[in-house]
């Protein structure tokens, strides 16, 4: 028996030669710098060895008045993009579908789709561009309603907003993608057996289309759950200045400046794994959960 | 024609209206930006945050822009990572698959477990950072092909798509007596071209957007991407670098120029590509999403 599994990995030499690339890859790149986080329990030095300190870093960090407000400015990012971000998708699905004309159908589509494929930095730009407060286009139309100009990007009370509705008109519509592809399984004669019954287009709706999307809904939100301290570092980084930078500063882009651009490498990456912790076990649990109920996981 | 009147209830009219406007806010400002962009500097002011038609004409921003030699680096720096990169990207990543996803062989559970280990386990920025360091390859486009150069979603999704081809087919090959290697190039790389058109959009659309490992590898601005550069004209609101190399300009023209203006243009450059491109990532990359109910 042991010689037959010899021989198979003698046969089988080309399949490992076929997966060395990766494997050397993955080591290199990726386990390495997981190892490397063991940094967060040590002092940095450049010659030398690293010290081990235990907790230091963690202790200093739950006591920094700066690092609770990263921390809190995270979740409530998340939790507003959560609550009037998601159920966007599902929304714009349910009127997508109601489009018989098929031209319409597909320019709407190919419309609302393009955000997803700029990049950050563009999105940024023409953000900053449209809500400029002498001649944005945002503002232009609050002058035709009489309502004063406002400068967005510099506003605390509104920045967390932009970010929310950003986030929707990036997204919303590629979103759609997933529940739209949910919708066209739905059964015809459903819908047939309802317009005898002389159902409504709301009631069909209401009735047929949400029902049948429960389970699509709740595979989204439970995987989306799993990136909820992610909060939407491109996003940030991009649309961040100096006015605002206390109500949106997030983990991701305060390990940003805490590790690369003031150099205290073994502070930021002690933020990082606490962040990176409360990740894994937030992907672990939502994987599992999600398995549970809709028998489809992360992975 | 009652009939046809009839169809169009009032609730049908409301949708069709609200998608309407929905797509506006996404066509105007970037059509706002483009005639911006071609606007007379000295009209420009003319034109309303909400205007689609250019005020005068004139391709000065252009001029500038496409004269610029940082620009014009790093338009060939992006087309040159997004090329390498996606080639490697596809290479690793279909090869790998095709190990995971069709054959057997000792120890494959294993690299399975570990592959989703990985997948859990991010690293974090910083020992990403000081690896790069250390490694020597900071200021080298390697440090950003290296980055993510197999995608484990990406992978999973590649080996899904080979799952698909018919094992007949690679059955036959093997009584003809072809290797794997063999098998991979000639037959699975052949039968798999919408999936590896999908993978190479994936993969493409994700390196033409990057921008911020080039912000933390790259100090040398001759080596920056298109996007970095993109990002300290509008993001940073840095323009002495946009105007430094102008010496086909007199002074008076540089006092007319309309830095809004030239932002504009400086965005309409790097999404044109894009655009372009635009047609076949509909057909595949969204069609892939769309089939596949996959979303990244």
């Amino acid at each position: 028996m042991k010689k037959g599994i010899l021989k198979q990995i003698k046969s089988s030499w080309v399949l490992y030669l076929m997966l060395f690339p990766a494997l050397l890859y993955f080591s290199i790149f990726h386990v390495v710098p997981l190892i490397g986080m063991k940094l967060a329990f040590q002092d940095y030095r450049i010659i030398g060895d690293n010290v081990w300190v235990g907790w230091k870093h963690f202790k200093i960090l739950f006591s920094s008045p700066a690092f609770l407000d990263v921390l809190k400015n995270t979740i409530i990012i998340s939790v507003m993009k959560i609550v009037f971000f998601f159920p966007i998708p599902i929304i714009l699905s349910l009127l997508i579908n109601e489009v018989r004309v098929g031209k319409f159908r597909k320019y709407v589509q190919s419309i609302v789709y393009l955000p997803h494929f700029l990049s950050w930095v563009i999105i940024a730009g023409i953000w900053i561009a449209f809500l400029n407060p002498e001649d944005g286009g945002v503002n232009v139309i609050r002058s035709f309603f009489n309502m004063p100009s406002l400068d967005f990007m510099t506003s605390k009370d509104h920045i967390r907003w932009v970010l929310v509705f950003q986030e929707i008109w990036r997204s919303a519509g590629w979103d759609s993608i997933i529940y739209l592809a949910a919708i066209l399984k739905i059964s015809p004669s459903l819908y047939e057996a309802a317009k005898i019954d002389g159902a409504s287009k709301i009631q069909q709706m209401r009735y047929i289309t949400l029902p049948s999307l429960t389970s699509t809904i709740m595979t989204v939100f439970i995987l989306n759950l799993g990136f909820f301290m992610n909060a939407g570092f491109d996003q940030v980084f991009n649309m961040m200045n100096n006015s605002v930078i206390s109500v949106i500063d997030i983990l991701d882009t305060y390990v940003y400046r805490i590790g690369l651009l003031n150099g205290q490498y073994a502070y930021a990456t002690a933020a990082s794994l606490f962040k990176g912790v409360i990740g894994v076990v937030l992907i672990l649990s939502t994987h599992f959960i999600s398995k549970r109920f809709t028998g489809k996981g992360v992975w | 024609m009652i009939n046809k009147l009839k169809k169009w209830s009032i609730s049908t009219v409301i949708i069709y209206s609200i998608l309407f406007l929905i797509s506006l806010t996404v066509l105007v400002p970037l059509l706002h930006l483009l005639a911006m962009s071609l606007s007379d500097p000295l009209k420009v002011h003319k034109l309303s945050g909400l205007g689609i038609i250019p005020e005068g004409f004139s391709l000065i921003n252009y001029k500038i822009l496409l004269s610029n030699p940082l620009i014009i680096k790093s338009i060939f720096n992006t087309l040159f990572i997004t090329i390498v990169g996606t080639a490697v990207n596809l290479l690793l990543t279909a090869m790998t698959a095709y190990v995971l996803a069709r054959t057997k062989f000792p120890g494959r559970n294993f690299v399975m477990i570990f592959l989703i280990v990985i997948m859990v386990f991010e690293p974090g920025l910083i020992p990403e950072y000081l690896l790069v360091k250390n490694l020597g390859l900071l200021d080298t486009y390697a440090s950003l092909i290296l980055y993510k150069t197999i995608n484990i979603f990406y992978l999973f999704i590649m080996m899904r798509f080979f799952e698909d081809v018919p094992e007949s087919i690679l059955e036959a090959a093997r009584m003809d007596g072809a290797g794997h290697f063999r098998i991979f190039t000639k037959i699975m790389l052949p039968l798999s071209k919408p999936a590896l058109a999908t993978m190479g959009l994936f993969y493409g659309v994700y390196h033409w957007n990057e921008y911020f490992r080039a912000t933390i590898y790259l100090t040398d601005t001759g080596k920056w991407p298109l996007q970095l550069v993109l990002r300290q004209f509008v993001v940073e609101r840095d323009n002495t670098s946009l105007l430094g190399a102008q010496n086909f300009l007199s002074y008076d023209q540089i006092a007319t120029l309309d830095f809004a203006s030239l932002q504009a243009g400086t965005i309409i450059i790097s999404v044109v590509p894009l655009l372009l491109i635009y047609p076949l990532i509909l057909k595949y990359y969204a069609k892939g999403a769309f089939e596949g109910g996959v979303k990244d």
